[in-house]
């Protein structure tokens, strides 16, 4: 069925997903660091689980 | 004219739903040939149906049709009963939200676009919910924005957001606000700790300041040639299903989610009663069973032994919300939970009154069950009883129902608070008020109380 999408709706996409992207992939950026620092840093209590 | 349109769906300038014979079908217009056989031949309709997201439908012949502007008639399945947005608990909402997002993440991959995304197009059918219009698809231009993005803000992430951080009770509005609730009021609404939320932020709150900011703008002078691209919306609608699924409802606390835990019942007494309202359903002959104050559904469950669909109505969002999580949990597909204050049952109403049915209008069910709730009407609202009984019987053909005496705990609770006014609240007064619109099948005690349980049949309106 037609509706109205009202200017307002359809800009605010247009700016939402151009923020929620850079969003995105800020955070992908910040889960790369993280993982990478983690396999640096052996994890502090961790077991021996008796595999080499 | 041997066929009559379904109310609701007269708004859609490119087909219609209608019933001839008793048998459903939607008419696809002229106007919107290329779309429904561009969507057919991609092989949505197919998949979507094939995972249960979509109404299934058969495609039928043109001498079916109810028009001249016909370009195809399909007929659907059937919904078993349909209900509303403001009739659903916050799990049902949630879920109907997510699975217009699903179906719109779908359909972008396959280059297609829902072009609106009203609640009203989601129903429950063997306990989870489906898409019903077939009709919501059409072919996505590239650069293009969603137009139904604002509907789906209004209509599904506002009402939740609302419910989950303000009171849950907001889901109420939704009755009075046939097409969303405005994202002004809503933004008025939320609690400040929202603002806080970059996705509450941006879909509701920036929403609704953009919906002024551009209230008298043109959308190519506001839009400055900036255009949508794939990724963006598929990100847009990803944002929107997190936002969803980030937003929780604790059903828990409040006197009737708690009262299957808490009543004066016998183990003896819950077991027999159980019994008993098997053996009515079953000698009713009931295939569809309304069970009127349902609570969580423990007797809609009974009830659902012997018929194949029971809809668990009752006024308690949270005991709502733990009926259809167990209905979710247990793939149960025969019962359907649902809110409903009998005391103001959902009206008709919508454009002329005609939109959306009420309760009544989506009856009669086969058999009704009205299980420890008399008192609740007649002692608890000051209803006459004679008024509560003609009302039950134009809801269901046979009725079950539980008369809980003055004498019984529940009762005297009730009575703790307010003078009792109620002389003709008796044994005697109740099956007086009952005997002039049913027909008193059976009375049977209830163990180990003072209870006593009803089987009636209702006397046709012109006889009565």
């Amino acid at each position: 069925m037609y509706i109205d999408p009202t200017t307002g709706s359809l800009v605010l996409q247009l700016v939402a997903a151009g923020v929620l992207s850079a969003m995105a992939m800020v955070s992908r950026v910040r889960d790369s660091v993280k993982s990478f620092f983690k396999m640096l840093v052996p994890r502090r209590g961790g077991r021996w689980t008796g595999k080499s | 004219m041997d066929w009559q349109v379904v109310e609701g769906s007269f708004r859609d300038p490119s087909g219609f739903v209608y019933t001839r014979d008793g048998i459903l079908y939607r008419q696809i217009n002229r106007s919107f040939r290329e779309p429904f056989e561009a969507v057919l031949a991609s092989g949505l309709y197919e998949e979507l149906a094939r995972d249960g997201l979509l109404v299934t439908h058969e495609k039928v012949g043109l001498d079916l049709s109810a028009t001249e502007e016909a370009h195809a008639v399909i007929r659907p399945e059937r919904v078993d009963f349909i209900s509303y947005p403001y009739e659903w608990c916050f799990g049902q909402l949630q879920d109907a939200a997510t699975l217009t997002l699903d179906i719109q993440q779908r359909a972008i991959a396959k280059g297609f676009t829902l072009r609106d995304s009203s609640a009203y197009n989601i129903q429950f059918h063997g306990g989870r919910p489906v898409l019903i219009d077939t009709l919501s698809l059409e072919p996505w231009e590239e650069g293009r924005a969603w137009a139904a993005y604002k509907q789906f803000c209004e209509q599904f992430l506002l009402p939740l957001t609302l419910m989950s951080q303000r009171d849950v009770r907001c889901g109420t509005l939704l009755r009075n606000y046939l097409d969303g609730i405005p994202l002004d009021l809503g933004s008025r609404l939320l609690p400040r700790r929202s603002w806080g939320s970059p996705r509450s932020l941006i879909h509701l709150h920036l929403h609704a300041w953009a919906q002024g900011r551009y209230a008298d703008t043109a959308v190519t002078s506001a839009a400055k040639g900036r255009s949508m691209s794939r990724k963006a919306l598929l990100t847009l609608v990803e944002s929107l299903k997190a936002a969803v699924r980030g937003l929780s409802w604790r059903a828990a606390g409040t006197e009737w989610a708690d009262y299957t835990e808490d009543n004066n019942y016998t183990v003896a007494a819950a077991q027999a009663k159980r019994d008993m309202v098997v053996d009515h359903i079953r000698k009713a002959g009931a295939s569809t069973v309304w069970d009127l104050g349902a609570n969580t559904g423990e007797y809609s469950r009974a009830a659902h032994e012997v018929a194949p669909l029971v809809i668990s109505f009752d006024l308690d969002p949270a005991a709502v919300e733990r009926n259809y999580r167990r209905v979710r949990r247990d793939d149960e597909s025969g019962i359907l939970p649902l809110i409903q204050d009998l005391t103001n049952p959902s009206p008709s109403q919508g454009w002329a009154g005609r939109e959306r049915l009420s309760l009544a209008e989506r009856g009669p069910a086969d058999a009704v069950l009205a299980l420890a709730l008399i008192h609740h009407l007649a002692i608890g609202h000051n209803l006459p009883l004679e008024r509560v009984a003609a009302y039950l019987s134009r809801l269901g053909r046979v009725l079950v129902i539980e008369f809980v005496p003055k004498t019984d705990g529940q009762v005297h609770r009730l009575l703790l608070s307010r003078p009792d006014i109620f002389p003709s609240y008796t044994k005697e007064g109740f099956e007086r008020a009952f005997a002039r619109h049913f027909r008193i099948d059976a009375i049977d005690p209830v163990v180990d109380s003072e209870r006593w349980l009803y089987r009636m049949t209702a006397i046709p309106q012109s006889e009565g």
